[in-house]
């Protein structure tokens, strides 16, 4: 009987082009709406890296003095480590990999000589932020773990710096000129571009990563700055870069990896104890001192990516589509009630209320994947129109497969439900009343 | 086989009660061919209406085919209806943009019964009428008596033990009235058992018996000559 009725939705749909016409334009622009709004919230949350966000953990460290917090954080821990801390924490041996990161900048000077010299940002790190954020590379690969204590001037170029500066071809063993002091290139990445920068929710959420990494150990050496924020809570006299080293200035983050809660469990201990320690050490002078492992998902949590404003927009998106499914009600109900008549040969020739309800159940499924489709259509103008004003969000914008059928459900289910009421309408019409006179 | 026992049918509004039948009563035996008559309001069609089940009613009772019909849900009833009961109507009621195969395989679609076998009694329902050859024909490429005859063929496709006829030629001309009337009577002699509500004479003339309704109640099923005179009056 579906396919009949398929057929007979066909037939609804030709016999009132306008009317049908005008649903799916309410339903498209409800969808499309409804879903250029989604798909920027359903990405900013989405986790980036579910293979293995349980096994990655930010650490987070109450470093404070006496009478201290960060007031925007949900527990009053700082986000950020200081460098002395990522020092030390980088020694712990338990976890499976480990990195200190940090934002920085350099001026890039092309060995050409008509090209100009430009700014770019980096990221300070250890070699073993490739393989626990799953970085791909094309050429090359992360440097060797001895860099990361004995300091030494290498490079991992980003896919499009390498097509700027070495016309993409493999540039491992070629040199770049970073900040007058030459760099050996040792690997360069794919096009990475995770939709949040979930390994560093401290600077821009979004946007694109950055295209140099370098090796963290260069920080003492070429006191490379911070190109990011910068937290301090005590008065502190910083007049070189040794200062700023030894400083309680906290502007490094320091991640984990660990596989098993066994793992996790004796790394928090090992911090517990290192915090223990810190005290005697005359810091972390907190009554509320102490480690915290947050794994990926709940490091964006914390951070608020997805903010309250986000989940009111959507919120106000579904209604928006709410509105869009009322004016429909009022279509499919003149839409309906002009085919009475048949409604009523249709009774009685032996159709049940059940299957006339069915039947026009069908006829609006198929009324709403048409507006569902064109909702598709319209979705993508809208997050074009994102992508034109807000340029970080461009890896934001953009409709995965779950979002297309998410849609195209949406879509189906909404005017299914905005189509119970004529549907239960018309199939409880007295069909003797049109018998007579059609 | 259909029986009426004191059926009561008030239609109601929130000024006035309207009785459009009252205590009605009557006995139809099968292979009959019954013609109803009666004034414009009189209940006829109301009679007809409850007789294929489109209407409820508020009092008595009314077997069909030794089944009690006012115990029935929708469901039962339409099913009920599929089976035993093929309409036609005054206006044909064909549905416009179906063309004459489709529109005969409705009441089958219904039924459930498989591809095969709805082909094979559409095909005969519309041989029967002698309209074989234009299956694909909408309804308004064809003349009213086509049409009439397609309604026809609809109606008898599901092979129903009862027809309604609703003032069956009421929107014809004479020539094509007396096809339409000799059609019935072909099948009425085949076995269908026939209800119809007519308000032409010469047709209720032809019928086996006639009965006349007035104010919802039947005012003389036994003879039929008084009748005719006061319909003919």
């Amino acid at each position: 009987m579906f396919k009949y009725y398929l057929m007979l939705s066909w037939l609804s749909v030709k016999r009132t082009p306008m009317l049908t016409a005008l649903m799916v334009l309410a339903i498209g622009l409800g969808i499309s709406v409804t879903m250029t709004v989604l798909t920027v919230n359903y990405l900013m949350g989405k986790d980036p890296i579910p293979e293995k966000s349980h096994q990655l953990f930010h650490v987070q460290l109450y470093t404070y003095g006496k009478d201290r917090s960060n007031p925007r954080s949900a527990d009053g821990y700082p986000y950020q480590v200081t460098y002395q801390d990522a020092m030390n924490l980088s020694r712990s041996e338990i976890p499976n990999r480990k990195t200190r990161s940090l934002q920085t900048g350099y001026s890039v000077i092309p060995s050409s000589s008509d090209s100009s010299p430009f700014m770019e940002t980096a990221r300070a790190i250890d070699s073993d932020f490739f393989a626990m954020f799953k970085v791909p590379f094309i050429y090359g690969g992360a440097w060797e773990s001895s860099v990361d204590t004995k300091a030494k001037q290498v490079v991992v170029l980003g896919k499009e710096i390498n097509d700027r500066l070495f016309k993409g071809e493999n540039s491992v063993g070629k040199q770049v000129n970073l900040n007058s002091n030459l760099y050996t290139v040792v690997g360069v990445i794919d096009d990475w571009q995770p939709a949040i920068h979930y390994y560093d929710l401290n600077n821009n959420h979004f946007g694109d990563t950055q295209q140099i990494f370098v090796p963290f150990s260069l920080l003492p050496v070429l006191e490379l700055p911070s190109w990011g924020n910068n937290n301090g809570w005590k008065t502190e006299t910083i007049n070189t870069y040794q200062d700023k080293l030894n400083s309680e200035q906290m502007w490094n983050q320091f991640w984990v990896e660990l596989e098993s809660p066994q793992q996790k469990e004796k790394f928090q201990a090992w911090l517990e104890g290192y915090v223990e320690q810190q005290k005697q050490l005359g810091r972390f002078e907190h009554e509320n001192a102490g480690g915290s492992l947050k794994d990926v998902v709940e490091w964006m949590d914390y951070n608020n990516v997805v903010s309250d404003d986000n989940t009111i927009l959507v919120g106000l998106a579904f209604m928006f589509l709410a509105v869009c499914l009322i004016n429909t009600i009022g279509l499919l109900l003149a839409k309906f009630l002009r085919r009475a008549p048949e409604v009523g040969v249709r009774r009685a020739l032996g159709a049940s209320q059940g299957e006339i309800f069915v039947q026009h159940l069908v006829d609006v499924g198929l009324i709403g994947l048409a507006g569902g489709t064109l909702g598709l259509l319209l979705g993508q103008l809208g997050l074009w129109g994102i992508k034109q004003l807000y340029a970080n969000y461009h890896q934001l914008v953009y409709m995965d497969m779950t979002l297309v059928v998410l849609a195209i459900l949406i879509a189906i289910g909404s005017s299914v439900v905005a189509g119970l009421y004529p549907a239960w309408k018309i199939c409880r019409t007295n069909p003797s009343i049109y018998l007579k006179i059609q | 086989m259909l029986q009426m026992n004191n059926i009561k049918k008030v239609f109601r509004t929130d000024l006035v009660e309207t009785h459009a039948l009252r205590d009605f009563s009557l006995q139809v035996e099968e292979g009959e061919f019954v013609a109803v008559t009666g004034p414009s309001g009189s209940g006829k069609t109301t009679f007809l209406n409850i007789t294929g089940m489109l209407e409820t009613f508020d009092g008595g009772t009314y077997m069909l085919d030794g089944q009690d019909v006012k115990g029935l849900n929708d469901k039962q009833r339409s099913r009920l209806r599929n089976e035993k009961i093929g309409f036609i109507f005054q206006s044909f009621n064909l549905i416009p943009d179906l063309n004459l195969f489709d529109n005969v395989d409705v009441p089958l679609r219904y039924r459930g019964f498989s591809s095969k076998e709805r082909k094979q009694r559409i095909e005969n329902a519309l041989e029967r009428v002698g309209l074989s050859a234009r299956l694909k024909h909408l309804p308004s490429q064809l003349s009213g008596g086509q049409q009439q005859r397609v309604a026809i063929a609809r109606a008898l496709a599901g092979e129903p033990r009862f027809l309604l006829a609703d003032e069956p030629t009421g929107n014809l001309d004479s020539l094509m009235a007396r096809q339409v009337m000799q059609l019935l009577e072909e099948i009425n002699q085949q076995g269908t058992t026939i209800i119809m509500v007519t308000h032409d004479s010469e047709l209720a003339r032809r019928a086996h018996r006639n009965i006349h309704i007035v104010d919802g109640q039947v005012s003389d099923y036994q003879d039929l000559q008084p009748v005719l005179e006061v319909a003919e009056a």
